[in-house]
């Protein structure tokens, strides 16, 4: 806002001006007061929110002292908790990266393909059985699916994904087994079907028209044109994938096999381990989501609000 | 216009050869050829869990026998059960954490909704919580709340704790204790819900009224409340169902219902007797349907009173 720039013989001839001109000072004083209660709110919140992150990487680069208590700073630098949970012997912490990185990789490569395939048909084709199918998948979305676990563990090992063979196939076989029954993402359906239906209609008819194929139509127009909700999807899986850990503690023999953050609970649950070795493997854990949540914050917000209003 | 593309579109594909039949016939081919992959996954792991499951719970089942039809009795043998219904409290305990996060959500986005300087940064700082997994961050908080620890200086600091004990060792509080780390990582994800929803509240409806002499409170009990009426009606849905399903911040921070057994919920229980040793899948399908159900409840009892979202009640 500039300032009034009433000349100074006005202000102090004209009563009505001053008395506006005091008003104005008023109500910004107000402004500037409503602001800085704000700013203190807002950095109380903050400090609530992250300071439990920051607590744990302050502990995990000491090497000793009162581990538990609050602090600021840490008394002493070191990154020994952080060798001690690479050399880990009870959980191979490099071996649990490595089984993250597949899982999320198989599991944003199997999501969006579904996802994006599945969709088309759904948005630009006209064929019979199409509402049926919309709306028994509406309806899915919104039973009850409290004894997924159960049951996904049940058709898990009668599928054969926990037989043991060779270690190569049994490796790939509980990647799978981790991966598959996240692989159909009802949510990424409606989001992708959603940015189909943006797809102006004149590009797919001059495509059909010079005799190009669904197929064609799907790769060469739909997938380019819904490149920023395909990215928000795929960024949105890829947490997911990165953060679950319940499934494949539950389901998967071979401890070896765990994701990093399944690997970090079992961590905690051995005795003889360092917590602050926990802590630096709590650190690593968080940094790459940390990485992809920062770098396409704009996606996600808004693959998140399209999840709830698709 | 869709309707009318789709038209031509027909039209066209005539004029490309083939007949009418032949075409819908090889398009309705290639139609179920795009969603087969999909489809095939879907009734694996969405559908058939829904039907299986609720199947199971009449049964004996093991996985190495076939199941065994036995009527109600899983469900007799269930609400005989105490460790059942102090499960089945909890999570209706649990439902507590919904107003609370509801409320603070709504404030907190009224607050990141204002034009400040540096406001995409506080923003993101919320919503840190939300992306990260709660094996991590049930981590970092049973380490805050132990003894000596950082939740025991700050609750002592402000004069409401006595005594140096962990909230997490004590049957009374142990649940709360939980329930905060839900709503501390739940705000954000509930902010962005609101800030989409006021973002699409008309800017010079509230305008107008602030210049009809409105004040700030009226404005926003006449104007911005209403008009955030269906985006609250979709957040307590979503966070109701979350709460009585809760599960995976007890299993990391308070396993196996810590301590003696309190903090048992319906579905931790329903996981204990499937995974905890005995492998009773039919009883643990028939927890999970009871929460099914409850769940189901909630959402309805959840629907009248937000008047079924409708902006305009």
């Amino acid at each position: 806002m500039p300032d009034t720039t009433l000349p100074q013989t006005a202000l102090v001839s004209d009563p009505h001006a001053q008395l506006a001109a005091q008003l104005k000072v008023q109500r910004q004083r107000r402004e500037r007061l409503r602001n800085a209660a704000a700013y203190a709110v807002l950095i109380l919140i903050a400090l609530i929110m992250l300071y439990p992150f920051y607590w744990t990487l302050v502990t995990s680069l000491e090497p000793t002292g009162n581990i538990y208590e609050a602090k600021i700073l840490p008394t002493a630098l070191s990154l020994r908790n952080y060798l001690e949970v690479f050399s880990g012997t009870t959980v191979p912490f490099w071996r649990l990266i490595l089984n993250s990185v597949i899982i999320c990789v198989l599991g944003v490569t199997f999501t969006t393909t579904l996802a994006t395939l599945a969709a088309y048909p759904l948005a630009r084709m006209r064929f019979p059985g199409r509402d049926l199918i919309f709306y028994s998948i509406l309806i899915l979305m919104v039973l009850p699916n409290e004894a997924g676990l159960i049951v996904n563990y049940i058709t898990t090992i009668k599928l054969g994904l926990l037989a043991q063979t060779s270690p190569l196939a049994d490796a790939a076989r509980q990647y799978l087994a981790v991966v598959l029954p996240g692989a159909a993402s009802i949510v990424g359906l409606f989001l992708l079907r959603q940015a189909y239906l943006g797809i102006p209609q004149e590009l797919i008819e001059a495509a059909r028209i010079d005799g190009a194929r669904e197929l064609t139509i799907w790769r060469r127009i739909m997938l380019p044109l819904a490149t920023p909700t395909i990215a928000a999807f795929a960024i949105l899986e890829f947490v997911a994938y990165w953060n679950s850990f319940l499934w494949a503690r539950v389901m998967l023999p071979d401890k070896n096999m765990l994701p990093l953050s399944a690997g970090l609970l079992e961590l905690s649950g051995t005795f003889s381990t360092n917590s602050r070795a926990v802590m630096a493997g709590a650190v690593i854990t968080i940094i790459p989501i940390l990485i992809v949540f920062l770098m396409g914050q704009k996606y996600f917000m808004k693959g998140l609000e399209g999840a709830v209003k698709g | 216009m869709t309707t009318k593309g789709r038209r031509v579109s027909r039209r066209e594909q005539h004029r490309i050869g083939g007949t009418g039949a032949s075409v819908t016939v090889r398009n309705t081919l290639i139609a179920y050829a795009f969603m087969l992959p999909f489809l095939i996954l879907l009734v694996v792991y969405h559908t058939w869990p829904v039907i299986f499951g609720s199947y199971l719970a009449f049964t004996k089942y093991n996985i190495i026998s076939p199941p065994q039809w036995v009527g109600l009795d899983n469900f007799r043998e269930l609400f005989a059960d105490e460790q059942f219904w102090s499960g089945l409290r909890n999570s209706l305990k649990y439902v507590l954490v919904v107003p609370v996060i509801q409320v603070i959500s709504i404030l907190v986005a009224l607050l990141v909704n204002r034009p400040l300087r540096g406001i995409g940064f506080f923003r993101t700082a919320y919503y840190v919580p939300v992306v990260t997994s709660f094996a991590v961050v049930g981590l970092i908080w049973s380490w805050l709340y132990k003894q000596g620890g950082a939740v025991n200086s700050v609750l002592m600091g402000l004069g409401l704790m006595r005594g140096d004990h962990s909230l997490l060792d004590n049957p009374a509080t142990a649940l709360f204790a939980v329930m905060f780390v839900t709503l501390w990582k739940g705000i954000g994800y509930y902010m962005v819900l609101y800030l989409a929803g006021l973002q699409g509240i008309s800017r010079e409806l509230e305008e107008a009224a602030t210049i009809d002499g409105a004040t700030r409170s009226q404005v926003f009990w006449n104007i911005t409340l209403p008009g955030l009426r269906p985006t609250i009606l979709v957040c307590s849905l979503l966070s109701t169902i979350s709460a009585i399903k809760v599960f995976e911040e007890l299993y990391v921070m308070t396993p196996n219902g810590y301590p003696a057994g309190s903090t048992y919920s319906a579905l931790m229980y329903s996981f204990s007797k499937a995974f905890g040793g005995d492998f009773n899948f039919g009883l643990a399908a028939a927890a999970s349907m009871v929460v099914a159900v409850v769940s189901i409840l909630f959402g309805l009892i959840n629907f009248r009173l937000t008047k079924g979202g409708r902006s305009d009640a």
